[in-house]
């Protein structure tokens, strides 16, 4: 009996307990004492991922800047938004992104080779992934150039960012029937369900308890993007009191505008070009959640230099075509 | 102290089951008579089991009630495809919803709420059926009824969450849902909705009186069996004739704490505390939204709420002029999914509530909720 009883508690203990990380858990106090301002971390798994993160680092085909004036016209045939480059810098993006986003498959992941002669025609646009990774230039021209209220003056993004040395990063968005709470993070722009005014009677306030839990599942979504709880950015008192959020609380909201534009002007209207495996449930293409960048950490890769837009002209330049041999007006 | 100061517990004594007393017309009713006794439950408590009464007002309320738990679980099924194992394995995250905010209080249609709208009423049926046995049986065995009016602050909270508040809101799409993580989902989202659920002061009363019960309840148990070994436990006996038991429990508390309930209002004191949590949380949840919108900011007006110094740093980018108003989560256009020419196989989209409106039977007027002006 004595048996049956220990061995059904250590059981229980077991089915309990299963969920739960082994400790230690150290908390971080980062506002006014008392108030439940604080962040929760488990040393060692952040110890392990950021190992992960260094051991992600591309150890060849990264050269150092090259620079130079913007290669003369007629250098390259059909490049449309790396025309700011000179030639050699040209080379030298076009390693790295092999080593950031293909590093198994190589050039010819984005670059067509003739079935007939097997040569490689760097020109063609017959890959959707060429198309795809033109515009995924763009993107990160545009975040590095327009969103450093985001993604900082002296960091930015670049292409290892979200990819992680692997053509299809690993974190991204299709519609289906549960992910319209993160309609938010491509053509809803309102997210706020809390009042201004004390009473009811006083405000104008028609939101609901349903508009209350999309909104509640954007929050979860973004706080588990981040690898961070509510009080990262939130007030623990008020959640919706700028006054008294921490300066995170604004960069988090910029972040989610950047999310909601390259959404639009970028992933959105790749519609037509991705083949039917790239595509979710619903038939939509793939989207942009914070996680895609910041893959569970407060910082992207735990702010890695290797993922830095530093030292690449050709991601923090809006860039433009190569004119073709002849054209005298370029530049 | 660990061991059994008397003999009610661990000595079990089985002879003829005891069928009880008799009362009016109620000997028929009496189901798996005349009882029968069991090893295990005499461990913790008495024991014999049954016989259990059984009236029509029991027989239509396990009825109701199965059938409320039929309905909530054959919804929960169907929105798995009808497979069992998925059944089981995300069970904790099932729910029946209710219907969404833009049916209002009309009847929703099937897939929109409505087997949530029949499942609380078969529920409530159920319970309010179950509370009339309770105040029945108490009647016919010349009890007072303290177990019904307290059952009924807790019938109070649960018609609150359910009902009154959706009506006074006009939406079903306010009240909670049946499901295991989902009413607590809501219960976080009701937190965030209105500005902090911990300012309000009737929550703040409930949890006082939710955790003073439980105080309550470990003093009396502990002094109860801390005088065991005095006939502490003949409660009744202590109450009319006060012997050692309860003049050391008294003498007890007042060297410890001052003062002292005696043996009779102790059990006036758990009462009320019990019930009082109930019906202030109900109060509370009842002008949470009616009247007020934001906890937070109504704590600020009446000075409820510190002042905490500033310790944050201003962000490295300035804040720009009207950067940070941002509009209500409001309801989406109905436009197709961006990149997609058809809403087909999206969730519905969420909608504000709308405003109340009932026709006044016999004229031509409505009578408007209108929730800008309160009235």
């Amino acid at each position: 009996m004595k048996r049956l009883a220990m061995g059904t508690t250590l059981a229980a203990v077991l089915v309990v307990t299963s969920a739960c990380e082994r400790p230690p858990v150290e908390v971080v106090n980062v506002g006014f004492r008392g108030v439940g301002m604080e962040h929760v971390e488990n040393p060692r798994q952040l110890q392990d991922s950021v190992d992960a993160v260094l051991g992600r680092e591309p150890t060849e085909g990264i050269l150092p800047p090259l620079g130079g004036d913007p290669a003369p016209p007629g250098t390259h045939q059909n490049v449309q938004v790396l025309g700011h480059l000179s030639a050699a810098e040209f080379t030298r993006t076009m390693n790295a992104v092999t080593q950031w986003v293909s590093p198994e498959q190589g050039c010819n992941y984005c670059h067509w080779v003739d079935p007939a002669t097997g040569v490689v025609d760097f020109a063609s646009d017959n890959n959707y992934t060429k198309i795809v990774s033109r515009r995924m230039f763009q993107m990160t021209q545009d975040i590095n150039a327009n969103w450093t209220s985001h993604v900082g003056e002296d960091r930015g993004v670049n292409c290892m960012t979200c990819h992680q040395g692997q053509p299809v990063p690993n974190n991204y968005f299709f519609f289906d029937g549960r992910s319209d709470p993160l309609r938010s993070y491509v053509d809803n722009a309102g997210a706020r369900v809390q009042g201004t005014t004390a009473l009811t009677g006083e405000g104008d306030n028609r939101q609901s308890i349903k508009q209350t839990e999309y909104t509640y599942a954007l929050m979860i979504h973004m706080s588990n993007s981040l690898g961070v709880n509510c009080t990262y950015c939130h007030n623990s008192a008020r959640f919706a009191d700028w006054e008294e959020s921490t300066p995170q609380r604004v960069t988090a909201l910029r972040g989610l505008r950047m999310i909601r534009a390259q959404n639009m002007q970028h992933m959105v209207p790749l519609q037509d070009v991705w083949p039917e495996n790239r595509l979710g449930p619903m038939g939509d293409g793939p989207k942009l959640t914070c996680a895609s960048c910041h893959n569970g950490a407060y910082k992207p890769q735990y702010n890695a230099q290797y993922t830095w837009a530093t030292d690449w002209p050709a991601l923090t330049e809006i860039g433009y075509p190569n004119p073709p041999a002849g054209d005298t007006t370029a530049n | 102290m660990a061991e059994f100061q008397n003999l009610l517990t661990p000595i079990q004594v089985h002879g003829p089951p005891d069928p009880g007393v008799p009362t009016e017309h109620s000997e028929r009713n009496r189901v798996l008579g005349p009882g029968s006794m069991n090893y295990l439950l005499g461990k913790i408590g008495d024991a014999q089991i049954g016989p259990f009464y059984l009236g029509w007002l029991g027989v239509l309320s396990l009825l109701f009630g199965f059938a409320a738990f039929e309905i909530i679980g054959f919804s929960m099924l169907a929105s798995v495809n009808w497979d069992f194992v998925e059944f089981i394995r995300q069970l904790p995250w099932l729910s029946l919803d209710p219907p969404p905010p833009e049916v209002g209080l009309s009847i929703p249609a099937f897939g929109q709420g409505a087997m949530w709208l029949l499942a609380g009423f078969f529920l409530t049926v159920s319970i309010l059926l179950w509370w009339y046995r309770m105040y029945r049986r108490a009647r016919q065995l010349k009890m007072g009824t303290h177990v019904a009016w307290a059952f009924a602050s807790a019938i109070f909270l649960y018609l609150v969450l359910g009902f009154f508040r959706p009506i006074l809101m006009g939406s079903w799409g306010e009240a909670v849902p049946f499901g295991i993580l989902s009413h607590l989902d809501w219960t976080a989202a009701f937190s965030l909705r209105y500005g902090n659920l911990f300012y309000n002061p009737f929550h703040m009363l409930s949890i006082v009186f939710l955790y003073g019960s439980a105080v309550l309840f470990a003093m009396h148990g502990a002094t109860i069996l801390a005088t065991a070994k005095m006939g502490g436990e003949r409660e009744i006996d202590q109450i009319t004739d006060p012997g050692t038991a309860a003049e050391r429990t008294m003498v007890f508390w007042r060297w410890t704490m001052g003062f002292n309930a005696n043996m009779e209002s102790i059990h006036r004191w758990a009462w009320w505390f019990a019930v009082l949590t109930t019906l202030t949380g109900g109060i509370g949840i009842l002008i949470t939204g009616p009247v007020v919108d934001n906890w937070y900011l109504w704590g600020q007006k009446h000075g409820l709420v510190p002042q905490y110094p500033d310790v944050y740093e201003e962000p490295l980018v300035p804040v720009q002029p009207g950067e940070l108003d941002a509009p209500y989560m409001g309801a989406p256009s109905a436009a197709p999914l961006p990149g997609l020419e058809t809403m087909e196989g999206a969730g519905p989209v969420p909608q504000v509530m709308m405003d109340v409106s009932i026709p006044i039977a016999g004229t031509d007027q409505v009578l408007t909720w209108d929730m800008e002006v309160g009235r």
